[in-house]
């Protein structure tokens, strides 16, 4: 019994193997023609390096940028779209307003790429009529067929049914839908009322619109994967990572691709998750630091949060599918530091990227970026990052830093150095709070959690900016996201639209939302039956969607259960005017309240797996890790002798006394003056204020 | 805490870690503001701003929310210093302020101000300022044809809504009677109150963790930092000066008599005059201008927009008032844009749109690559109410898109907010579950096409709205008789225009661009017509496969490819023909 997690990103695909021989890593450039190329290779060298048979590998969980990759580049299928008649241009539209306040020369990527275009959506006659849902106009019929023979004339590969009102009654979508199908068979096709079931036709167009853009391909890539799998004689089932931290079948992957658009980041949240475990911590902001973004999550009493579906988009789309609620800011090892023509300062959010890299790479960047302080502080060693595998050029860092930064602001390269990691710093700092106290959360009861190969560099700067009291550094820094995959469970999601009053005025109230909860349960269901995972106990929990009669934005209740009562409607109304105070520091306690939507996810809970416990130490203590001593520059300037252990020598309960840096191999953790860094029985390593 | 500046001056790696804690706060506060509030101009079109203030006035960080609310609070808080309540500020009072003539951008856009206090002196101010949908002025929503400014309702000229802390409970009581949409506004006031409280608490923060004095000398650094900015790029317009003239189509009353407006653009060295002399006197109506609120705040935004397009720089601009120091705006006391009490001014916004718009236009002989075509430079500011079974009104406002002019690379962006507006429209769904009105149509405009040129202007809109019970509407909007302009040989954009359909006659009634209080009846729809912008550059230069795409797609017609474009087409195969569109320009160039 083997499982392998397997992250791909957009410069290296990360894969982890734990079976009952130990845990194997594995690290190799991603595929970018195919990625299914280096899944494949990366699970046979895996197999190989632990000597095991692939056959004996039974799950593979997945993440992905294939399906975000096709949003960034543009490259979706062709598309058409049935839509109700007077209203083609919804998502052209949008909600009329602007990227930009200042701006003469924007773009606006839905209507320079629109993801359908105008001459593919079809305006059809048909009308549902609010608030009851009854049918005003019947579905034209023939004009649904006429749309089809234009889409077989103009080669399109996927069509999205879009109609005002769906939400209180999908007959006219389902049915417009059999017609595509017999019309079209095979064809991919996206109705609004499957893909996102809410009110707002333009958010909800938007989704079911993306879903079909990005379906023809992404399932084209998981079918060949799996394919590749089995002509690799590899028989895992295969679980994709979806954008909401839970892993899906391929099939429901396929049907609804919309659900994996942030599969990649997930992971490394769900990482952090399962690293906080393992140290005992339930309060965790995740900061994951890569070449050009740092995502940004927080982790509530050892549970993700999900992104309210209102803030849901993906490149300027608005997108209602669940996401972990994570905050990416553009700051990361490649992010140029410059002094603009006006004098002001900034770092980021332009990155040099992999090519040409940091001026340190020595491939032709001459723009000094973080990394390049790393290496002037003597806080990275030129020969031990990146595991080796490129020989950095301290004398090109140091040149890049001083003729853009340095001589501009008449500083030495050592403050512009500082200069540049404090910025950094600040930002990802500002990006924590908004994501914890702007949202009412103390930064004070959570834990940092630095990760990606660069964030174990940052991880204490952090903590006091926000003054959050601890760093917890994962075992695998640069592999987190990959091994996060591992204890991920599968998770589904539905929901149903239900505006209802409380306090509740009649029962028939209670029974419409009582009425919906028992649909949802029932859908998830039928979803989790489907997967086949013998003995597995289902998790699910429901969720109601309300806001103040009058309001725009909904916030998310829990419910007990899915047995709705006038008892549980009250609790309801209750529970919903403390999280508003939480959320804005205010709350209309006499303000009638609306119930939107009910929610529901249903869980598998993850394969529970102990993690493997550090050694004890031996008499020979820290100095059996120790490599070799440096000068090292601090955030106050100081330059320090500064000692570098090997983390991965360290052993259970052992404490290294900053100064000091603990290299391994793809990630350098920090340990400042008057830190303590301390070896957890899990692997992690706990960075502590120590008493002098 | 943190290092004192050096002689007063911070360096730049260090002010820029204070601009990142600014911005933060100014989004934070908006967002509550925006996030908790109950009336749709608010929650949904986000008419709003928030920002902290020093107690001198100046702008240490302001949200980036609406353009007519960037740089508008200043103006309010010098007007609320000319008429505070008990003449002086104590520590827990929240001001409430709307005041035309002292200061307001209009009086439906309160401002909530709350006072901070540090060691027990006064050292600065949160604020906001949200378009509420009704203060119980003379028709419901919005008003046009006025006497004059006691026609708009409440007005509110600094007074307290909590003394030290305690709420005035007279005043608060006087506000739930003399609204339309009283529990709305209510909210929507203890929404901003929770905002400005919000500020507070970060503003004290701020100064803990960084001493007043840091604070106040970044701020001031900073505002020196986007003048610099903006010098630079004023400097860079060769001296000279610069007219143009437009004329917006009527007053609200006296119908068929334009108003002209008449822009000149002084640039002298690395600072610039617009003057606005020449433009029509103060109309008896509504439809005036606040000089300080408005007028200035829209020419501010005009060059903003212009030569620090936060879309071409990748160096984003502080919001504060720095980068307006270089430029004076001067507009002769009674006229349109500088009007004398008592006369109303409530209705100012699409005469904002068109000053940016003739500025444009003014300075596209010397700045080609930079200036767009003539846009819609207009709004269209609907306000629907009816009467609620249990006797209360309800009352809905619209804010509907306009389009942009072709632009020197690229086509003119369709049904969008236009210059100064920046709104978000209301989910028709949202709309049709919680009110008596139901949308029949949202698209884009087909009954005329947009100005033809290299880069053709942007499509607008069409929206029709049906009532579903007895009411009224109150609609502003401007551009029915002056459409935008097209340049550089771009083709004229079209006139915007408004029907409303009787549902007993099926009469079609043509409405003006602006009118108050409109009876009608159940059943009635109103529909608008946004107009379209002007092209850019010669039609023959466009790209004859962008025709293909604008006849596939709607936006032009087979005929005026061939007339205006000379590009032919093969429609069966949807394909341009590439050697009949080569002879049919060859031939239209010989006749020009």
């Amino acid at each position: 019994m083997a499982r392998i997690g397997v992250d791909v990103g957009g410069t290296n695909t990360d894969l982890v193997l734990e079976c009952h021989q130990g845990v194997f890593y594995h690290k190799l450039p991603t595929t970018l023609e195919d990625q299914s190329i280096g899944v494949i290779e990366g699970i046979l060298t895996l197999c190989e390096q632990a000597g095991i048979r692939v056959e004996e590998v039974d799950t593979l969980l997945h993440g992905t940028t294939t399906a975000t990759n096709i949003t960034i580049e543009h490259n979706g299928a062709e598309c058409g779209m049935l839509t109700t008649d007077g209203f083609r241009d919804i998502l052209h539209i949008g909600r009329h307003k602007r990227p930009h306040n200042f701006s003469l020369h924007f773009d606006v990527p839905w209507q320079s790429r629109p993801l359908v275009r105008r001459r593919n959506r079809i305006p059809i006659m048909e009308r549902i009529s609010p608030p009851t849902g009854e049918i005003e106009t019947p579905l034209d019929e023939a004009a649904v067929r006429q749309a089809c023979a234009l889409f077989r004339k103009r080669g399109i590969r996927a069509v999205v049914i879009g109609f005002l009102f769906s939400f209180l009654n999908d007959a006219h979508e389902v049915r417009a839908r059999e017609i595509v199908l017999e019309e079209m068979p095979g064809i991919f096709v996206s109705i609004s009322s499957e893909i996102s079931n809410t009110m707002r036709e333009y958010e909800r167009f938007s989704t079911a619109a993306m879903n079909s853009y990005v379906g023809p391909p992404t399932s084209f890539y998981l079918r060949r994967l799996q394919k590749g799998l089995e002509a690799a004689n590899i028989k895992a089932r295969l679980r994709i990572m979806q954008s909401n931290g839970g892993v899906a079948s391929v099939e429901a992957c396929c049907e609804r691709p919309v659900n994996i658009l942030m599969s990649g980041p997930a992971g490394g949240v769900m990482g952090g998750l399962w690293e906080g475990a393992a140290a005992d911590i339930s309060n965790i902001i995740t900061v994951d630091i890569g070449g050009t973004s740092a995502d940004i999550a927080a982790i509530v009493n050892g549970e993700v949060k999900v992104k309210n579906p209102r803030d849901t988009e993906v490149g300027g789309y608005p997108v209602m599918a669940p996401m972990i609620d994570l905050v990416t800011i553009g700051a990361g090892g490649g992010s140029i530091a410059r002094v603009d023509e006006f004098g002001a300062f900034h770092v980021g959010p332009n990155s040099a990227g992999s090519m040409p890299g940091p001026a340190c790479y020595g491939r032709g960047g001459v723009e000094p970026t973080v990394t390049d302080a790393h290496i002037v502080l003597g806080r990275l060693d030129p020969d031990k990052a990146l595991n080796g595998r490129l020989a950095l050029r301290r004398d090109l860092a140091e040149k890049a830093i001083l003729e853009k930064i340095a001589q501009p602001l008449g500083i030495s390269a050592q403050e512009a150095a500082l200069g540049i990691i404090r910025v950094i710093d600040n930002n990802m700092a500002l990006a924590i709070r908004s994501t914890t106290v702007a949202r009412g959360l103390d930064p004070r009861e959570f834990a940092v959690m630095p990760f990606g190969g660069a964030g174990p560099l940052h991880g204490v700067a952090l903590a006091e900016a926000v003054g959050a009291p601890e760093v917890i550094v994962p075992v695998a820094p640069g592999i987190t996201a990959a091994v996060g995959l591992l204890r991920t469970g599968v998770q589904y999601e539905h929901v149903e639209p239900v505006l209802v009053m409380l306090p509740a005025q009649s029962a028939d109230a209670v029974e419409r939302l009582d009425g919906a909860a028992k649909r949802l349960k029932s859908n998830l269901l039928s979803d989790l039956s489907s997967l086949g995972e013998e003995n597995a106990t289902y998790d699910i929990t429901f969720f109601a969607e309300c806001r103040y009669a009058g309001q725009g934005f909904e916030l998310r209740v829990p419910l007990e259960n899915d047995l709705i009562s006038s008892n549980s409607a009250g609790n309801l109304l209750k529970d919903f005017h403390a999280i508003h105070h939480q959320d804005y520091g205010y709350s209309y306690p006499d303000a009638p309240v609306e119930v939107v939507s009910l929610r529901a996810t249903g869980k598998i809970p993850p394969q529970q797996e102990e993690a493997r416990e550090l050694p004890l130490p031996d008499e020979q203590g820290i100095a059996r890790a120790f490599l070799y001593s440096k000068q090292t520059v601090f955030d106050n300037g100081q330059s320090l002798e500064t000692p570098r252990y090997d983390r991965t020598r360290l052993c259970r309960g052992e404490q290294v006394r900053g100064p000091a840096l603990l290299i391994q191999q793809d990630a350098t953790t920090l340990v400042p003056p008057e830190y303590a860094a301390e070896m957890l029985s899990r692997g992690g390593t706990r960075l502590k204020r120590c008493a002098i | 805490m943190e290092k004192a500046p050096k002689n007063g001056f911070l360096d730049p790696i260090f002010l820029q870690v204070i601009r990142g804690a600014f911005e933060t706060i100014a989004n934070e506060m908006a967002h509550v503001l925006h996030r908790m509030s109950f009336s749709s101009i608010i929650r949904e079109s986000e008419d709003l701003g928030a920002g902290l203030f020093d107690s001198q006035f100046n702008t240490l960080c302001e949200s980036e929310s609406t353009p007519m609310h960037i740089g508008s609070i200043p103006a309010y808080l010098r007007g609320i210093q000319d008429t505070l309540e008990d003449g002086e500020w104590y520590d827990g009072d929240i001001v409430v302020h709307n005041h035309p003539y002292h200061g307001s951008s209009h009086s439906p856009d309160l401002a909530i101000v709350m006072p901070i206090f540090h060691e027990g002196r006064l050292i600065g101010f949160a604020a906001n300022t949200a378009h509420h949908v009704d203060i119980g002025a003379a028709t419901p929503g919005l008003i046009i044809d006025v006497p004059d400014v006691f026609a708009e309702g409440m007005l509110f000229a600094g007074n307290k809504l909590y003394r030290k802390g305690q709420p005035n409970k007279a005043l608060w009581n006087f506000i739930r009677n003399n609204s339309r949409a009283a529990q709305h506004l209510v909210a929507d006031i203890e929404a901003q109150i929770a905002s400005v409280r919000l500020g507070k608490t970060r503003f004290l923060e701020l100064v803990e963790k960084y001493s007043e004095k840091t604070v106040l000398a970044a701020s001031a650094q900073l505002m020196d930092y986007a003048e610099r900015m903006m010098r630079q790029k004023i400097a860079a317009i060769p001296d000279g000066e610069y007219a143009a003239k437009g004329y917006l189509d009527d007053d609200g009353r006296n119908r068929g008599q334009q108003l002209p407006v008449v822009v000149n653009v002084r640039v002298t060295g690395d600072s610039l005059e617009v003057d606005l002399t020449g433009s029509a006197p103060q109309t008896p109506t509504a439809y005036n201008v606040p000089f300080e609120g408005s007028t200035k705040v829209a020419v501010y935004a005009a060059f903003r927009k212009l030569l620090l397009d936060s879309a071409c720089q990748d160096v984003p601009v502080p919001s504060n008032e720095g980068s307006f120091r270089p430029i004076t705006v001067t507009a002769p006391l009674g006229s349109i844009y500088n009007p004398v009490f008592p006369a109303s001014a409530e209705a100012r916004f699409t005469q904002c749109n068109r000053l940016i718009d003739l500025i444009l236009r003014a300075l596209a002989p010397v700045m080609p690559e930079q200036v767009i075509a003539g846009s819609s430079a207009s709004i269209s500011f609907a306000a629907y109410s009816g009467l609620k079974d249990d006797g209360n009104y309800w009352v809905f406002l619209e804010v509907n898109e306009g389009a942009y002019g072709g632009r020197p690379k690229s086509d003119g962006p369709d049904s969008i907010d236009n210059l100064m507006a920046n709104t978000r429209n209301n989910p028709i769904e949202d709309l049709a579950m919680h009110l008596p009105m139901r949308c029949e149509r949202y698209e884009l405009r087909d009954d005329v096409f947009p100005g033809a040129g290299e880069f053709r202007g942007g499509i607008g809109v069409v929206k029709s709205q049906r009532m579903l019970s007895d009411g009224f509407i109150t609609h502003e909007s401007e551009r029915h008789t002056d459409a935008p302009w097209g340049l550089f040989a771009g083709h004229d954009g079209a006139v915007g225009r408004c029907t409303i359909t009787s549902s007993q006659d099926k009469k079609i009634r043509h409405m003006s661009s602006k009118f108050s209080g409109e009876i009608v009846k159940s059943d009635d729809m109103m529909t608008y017509f946004s107009p379209n912008g002007g092209g850019y550059g010669s039609p023959l230069k466009r790209s004859p496969a962008k025709v293909l795409d604008d006849v596939l797609d709607g936006f032009c017609s087979v005929d005026v490819a061939h007339d205006v474009y000379g590009v032919v087409l093969d429609l069966e195969r949807e394909v341009v023909d590439e050697s009949a569109t080569r002879a049919r320009r060859q031939f239209m160039m010989s006749c020009t």
